[in-house]
């Protein structure tokens, strides 16, 4: 009994604590997102298998843990899948932590990035056989994770104690997936021309067609999306609209009234209308682009006069100054003073061991190592637009590579204001796995059948 | 008694070593066409958990035919299946006529006419052929896209001067399918030049004399006697066009290729059905080419080598006129993308051609090749430089084992299947064995590609981002190039021969080392390089079977998908220079070039 008012209490404070971003904590709009119930209920003694382990690496440190690891894999190889190519890097720091340990240590190893959503096949393939080839998975698309991952048992969930505790937590109270690190997607604009972006709704004003990859192509986009209609997001919307003058408000008006009946029809709340005419303007008008990449060398070329875009923050980092190409001439919205709305979205990288991870102990141990060390998150950290979930470990990362004036004076576009600032101030619209599943053939079948742009429609 | 005659039939049936041939490929072929097949049907089907299917169906495991009433009925039909079929055979009719219209107008040129430089355009014009098909997408992006149309930075002709093309120009059908059939043309020039460089001009002759009009006897007599040409380049072409995924991604045209990646996610049952859709017009299209097949015994003629092959005159200044304005042409197909791969590692960020507005090549930069640290700034995105990341390196060895042993395996088993269905001709077996040898050809890329992905990576067996299963999956899919152009070779060969060195006592082995491959060996050999330098720049078939870096072609993908033109551009460097090093190499060893065997010689 003792345990569970305990639970109640670590898990209040997990709540407030922000820095777990999306997934942390489930929103009471559905199912428990959570990987971990099974060991939060019951005694370590009970379980079997891969949960026993996790169970007992729940209770562990690091340092304990890394014997473990040791032990186990010493000579082995270990194979890790992720979406982020930076597991690659981030495993030879590992080793090499190890090694600090044991000098006779050794692992080969392998990271894989699969393509096109390829991760999940992959991922439900693997977990078919009695011992899998991959050991722990970083992943992001809470959705896709939350129905195809962790409902069908797939995916496990370990949370490193000391990550808890630097979040105020326990293992045991915490429910939600373990987040490696959010990182933001934001909306940027040209500024070599003379379009302004003040508020969150210009973004789907007549005649605009901001770059983004499109809701195919990437599904966190597509997560964005529908987490605009949860109704603390629809909220900020609706205030947002409210700010706009009324000949700005009588173009969205059709399609909110319009979209009344719809929100009704999907079980929305009552600011919903605000959210799918959003959403409905928003696929109607963006200028579909493959990559994020390509996005931002079209924004900061001087000849993309008053176009805008939606994309990952971090990659102002790659532009080089030139004739024509300036991280100037690009401004983040939601850096402007007077800027109303919501100022991007943020997404996770979740990390997971598998159900029948051959080296259960190391996959803990590595995921402990880059939850709870700088060293461990250092392949992310040493980019802007990309926080860690351990706050001990953002502030140490802050502290070694300075985001926050990352640009100086010279390129304030560049100086990263930080996860606090971005999820108050910012309004990032964070991504939520157990909305984003409950809604994902409601809403999200919704989006789909909704017009996308192309060039030339209003020729 | 009978028990004997049967025991020596058997006997005899078996000493025919084109008999074990046909029996053991027959076998293998049709489970390696069929099963995947059979695959992805299951997986139209099957019910899979956090997709569609489970919503609908309320279960997470079983069978339904839920996801054919969904993709058929629901309000999204038009969007995932109708609006991307139409376009689908827009793109490949379109693509079929642009190919067979400049490469057999470029092949009418060349081997009819008195035209100038030749060798040289000969040798060009099958670049686009070599290079990956996207990339010469991506040119068209940096030339033609303007932020007055696009609504994107400018490309090279609206930057510099200031002229914008309209959007169906940009992006769509009509780019995509210039950009495949400009890919595709040097089928049409091989197949189609191959006949009209051994065909009779006895023919056109006896027509010019009897005073016809040359627009008559070009529809009367030479376009009849091309036609077998013409439909194989449209049985190459359309299947090709219609599979094609990364074209028409880049320029932005929806097809059930796209579409079946975008669906993959949360409609995985139903992009299945596309894929079988695609697989669909592909037996269409063989069995309307097994009709072609019959007409084609009208134009025997064909077949003859001809002593009176006369050039047409094209005129004094016409036949330089013509050769320049095809090195013109040429130059923007073949050339200039190579020039713009090169530049495009020297620019200090994807497309910034700074250096040309003024005029300032400080404005160049040597990072993208020599950086050796790993670094986040400046667009490097952590990667190392070309000459030092081994990602690239990597796969480029991966590339080269994978195309290697494809070319070998597919090369063989196509040879030994042209020989056996040659020899045997006018058996049912051997036209079966013929058929599903050359199936996977016609099926797209992207439909084969997800089916083995299906097939090879279940509970029994995962070998996915595996040599192994690339491998399977190359030479099943290229079997066909070395089948096709070895029993067009073969059927040349007359029976006699083989049958005076079986009077001698001669070997199988030795029948075929010293006879018969000698004689054919320019299209043996050609059946070899065909399945290597396509393999070598293989993304489609390859997308679903392995990892990012695994290959060249999806690590070239990878960055060009990112926005790292610089390092996407090295590796089409790196590809082209290989393919006509092997070319020439080959070349010089064997005699035979591409430009000499794909339709056989």
């Amino acid at each position: 009994m003792k345990r569970k008012v305990l639970s109640l209490i670590m898990a209040a404070s997990m709540m407030m604590a922000s820095f777990v971003g999306c997934g942390g904590a489930s929103t009471g709009s559905g199912d428990s997102a959570g990987g971990t119930e099974a060991s939060a209920d019951a005694p370590a003694a009970e379980l079997t298998g891969i949960d026993k382990i996790i169970a007992e690496a729940e209770t562990m440190t690091l340092d304990e843990l890394a014997k473990k690891a040791i032990e186990e894999s010493n000579g082995k190889t270990f194979y890790g899948v992720g979406n982020s190519s930076r597991g690659k890097t981030a495993l030879p720091l590992f080793i090499e932590y190890l090694q600090g340990i044991d000098s006779s240590y050794s692992m080969e190893f392998e990271w894989q990035q699969p393509k096109n959503n390829k991760i999940f096949e992959q991922l439900t393939s693997d977990s078919l056989k009695s011992e899998g080839t991959f050991a722990m998975t970083l992943i992001q698309d809470g959705n896709q994770i939350q129905s195809k991952m962790v409902d069908t048992d797939i995916l496990k969930t370990y949370v490193p104690k000391e990550w808890a505790e630097a979040n105020g937590t326990t293992p045991d109270a915490y429910e939600g997936f373990l987040p490696l690190q959010t990182l933001n997607k934001v909306f940027m604009y040209n500024n070599t021309g003379s379009a302004e972006f003040t508020n969150c709704w210009d973004f789907v004003a007549e005649g605009s067609h901001p770059l983004f990859m499109g809701v195919d192509s990437e599904i966190v986009g597509k997560n964005f999306l529908m987490m605009l209609t949860r109704d603390d997001y629809a909220k900020m919307l609706k205030d947002a609209y409210d700010k706009l003058d009324a000949s700005q408000k009588s173009y969205f008006d059709p399609t909110i009234k319009a979209m009344e009946s719809e929100a009704s029809d999907l079980g929305l709340g009552a600011d919903a209308k605000y959210s799918l005419a959003w959403i409905k303007l928003w696929i109607n008008s963006y200028n579909e682009q493959t990559d994020d990449g390509p996005i931002c060398n079209t924004l900061v070329d001087k000849s993309a006069k008053d176009q805008s875009g939606l994309l990952v923050y971090s990659k102002l980092r790659s532009v080089e100054e030139s004739a024509t190409v300036s991280v100037n001439n690009i401004n983040v919205a939601a850096y402007q003073d007077g800027y109303t709305g919501i100022g991007g979205y943020g997404y996770c990288h979740y990390l997971f061991l598998t159900k029948n991870s051959p080296l259960p102990w190391t996959a803990c141990a590595f995921i402990a190592f880059m939850t709870t060390t700088e060293q461990g998150f250092d392949a992310w950290g040493k980019d802007m637009g990309g926080y860690s979930s351990n706050p001990e470990v953002a502030k140490a990362i802050e502290e070694t590579y300075h985001h926050s004036e990352g640009g100086g004076d010279e390129f304030p576009a560049k100086n990263d204001r930080g996860y606090d600032w971005w999820t108050t101030d910012g309004q990032l619209v964070l991504e939520d796995p157990a909305y984003c599943s409950e809604v994902s053939f409601t809403v999200g079948s919704w989006i789909d059948v909704q017009d996308h742009y192309s060039t030339g429609d209003e020729e | 008694m009978t028990k004997a005659i049967f025991k020596n039939k058997v006997k005899t049936w078996f000493s025919q070593p084109q008999n074990i041939i046909l029996l053991l490929f027959g076998i293998v072929l049709t489970f390696s066409t069929v099963a995947p097949i059979v695959a992805i049907v299951q997986d139209t089907m099957k019910i899979h958990p956090g997709t569609i299917d489970q919503h609908l169906t309320g279960q997470v495991t079983g069978y339904t035919l839920v996801n054919y009433v969904d993709l058929f009925t629901s309000r999204l039909a038009k969007t995932n299946l109708w609006i991307p079929l139409l376009n689908t055979v827009i793109l490949s009719v379109l693509t079929c006529f642009i190919s067979i219209l400049f490469g057999g107008l470029f092949a009418f040129l060349v081997t009819r006419t008195d035209m100038k430089f030749k060798r040289y355009l000969s040798s060009i014009f099958i670049f686009p052929y070599i290079m990956p098909q996207w990339t010469l997408a991506v040119v068209w992006q940096h030339m033609f896209y303007s932020n007055k149309v696009t609504g994107t930075s400018d490309g090279l002709l609206a930057a510099i001067f200031h002229i914008y093309f309209p959007s169906w120009w940009c992006q769509g059908a009509f780019p995509s399918a210039m950009v495949l059939g400009l890919h595709y043309a040097p089928f049409a020039y091989i197949l189609i030049g191959g006949i009209f460089k051994n065909m009779d001009a006895n023919l056109e002759e006896a027509a010019t004399i009897l005073d016809t009009p040359k627009w008559k006897i070009m529809r009367k007599v030479t376009l009849p006697m091309i036609k077998p040409a013409i439909l194989s380049t449209i049985l190459l072409v359309f299947g090709s066009a219609m599979g094609s995924y990364p074209v028409p991604h880049y320029l932005n045209l929806t097809t059930l290729s796209t579409k079946y990646i975008s669906m993959n996610s949360m409609y995985t049952g139903e992009a299945s059905i596309l894929a079988i859709i695609m697989m669909v017009f592909g037996v269409i299209i063989l069995g309307m080419n097994q009709m072609s097949l019959k007409s084609r015994k009208n134009y025997t003629t064909v077949t003859g080598k001809s002593g009176q092959l006369t050039k047409i005159r094209i005129g004094k200044i016409g036949k330089y006129l013509v050769g320049i304005i095809f090195i013109f042409i040429t130059f923007f197909t073949s050339i200039w993308p190579i020039l713009l791969f090169a530049l495009e590692t020297f620019l200090p960020n994807p497309g910034d051609y700074s250096f040309l507005y003024t005029g300032n090549l400080a404005h160049l930069t040597t990072k993208w090749w020599v950086t050796n640290e790993n670094i986040t700034e400046n667009g490097m995105y952590g990667q190392p430089g070309i000459l030092y990341n081994n990602t690239i390196w990597h796969a480029f060895f991966g590339t080269l084992f994978l195309a290697v042993v494809c070319a070998l395996i597919a090369g063989t088993i196509g040879t030994l299947i042209g020989y056996a269905v040659a020899k045997k001709r006018r058996n049912k077996w051997a036209n079966y064995v013929n058929n599903v040898a050359f199936l996977p050809y016609l099926m797209p890329s992207i439909a084969v590609g997800a089916a083995f992905f299906i097939l090879f990576s279940n509970e029994r067996i995962n070998l996915f981002n595996t040599y192994t299963l690339l491998i399977i999956a190359g030479v099943v899919k290229y079997i066909p190039f070395a089948s096709r152009s070895s029993l067009n070779s073969m059927l040349q060969i007359s029976n006699e021969l083989e049958e005076a060195a079986i009077i001698q006592n001669a070997s199988w082995i030795k029948r075929m080392t010293r006879i018969i491959i000698p004689i054919q060996k320019s299209s043996i050999i050609s059946g070899y390089l065909l399945p290597f330098m396509t393999c070598l720049r293989e993304l489609s078939l390859f997308l679903l079977l392995c990892t990012q870096g695994f290959i060249l072609s999806t690590t070239l993908d990878y960055f060009d998908e990112m926005g790292l033109y610089a390092f996407s551009s090295a590796i089409n460097l790196i590809l082209i220079v290989t393919i006509l090093v092997f070319n020439t190499l080959v070349n010089k060893l064997t005699g035979a070039s591409l430009d000499s065997g794909i339709g056989g010689k």
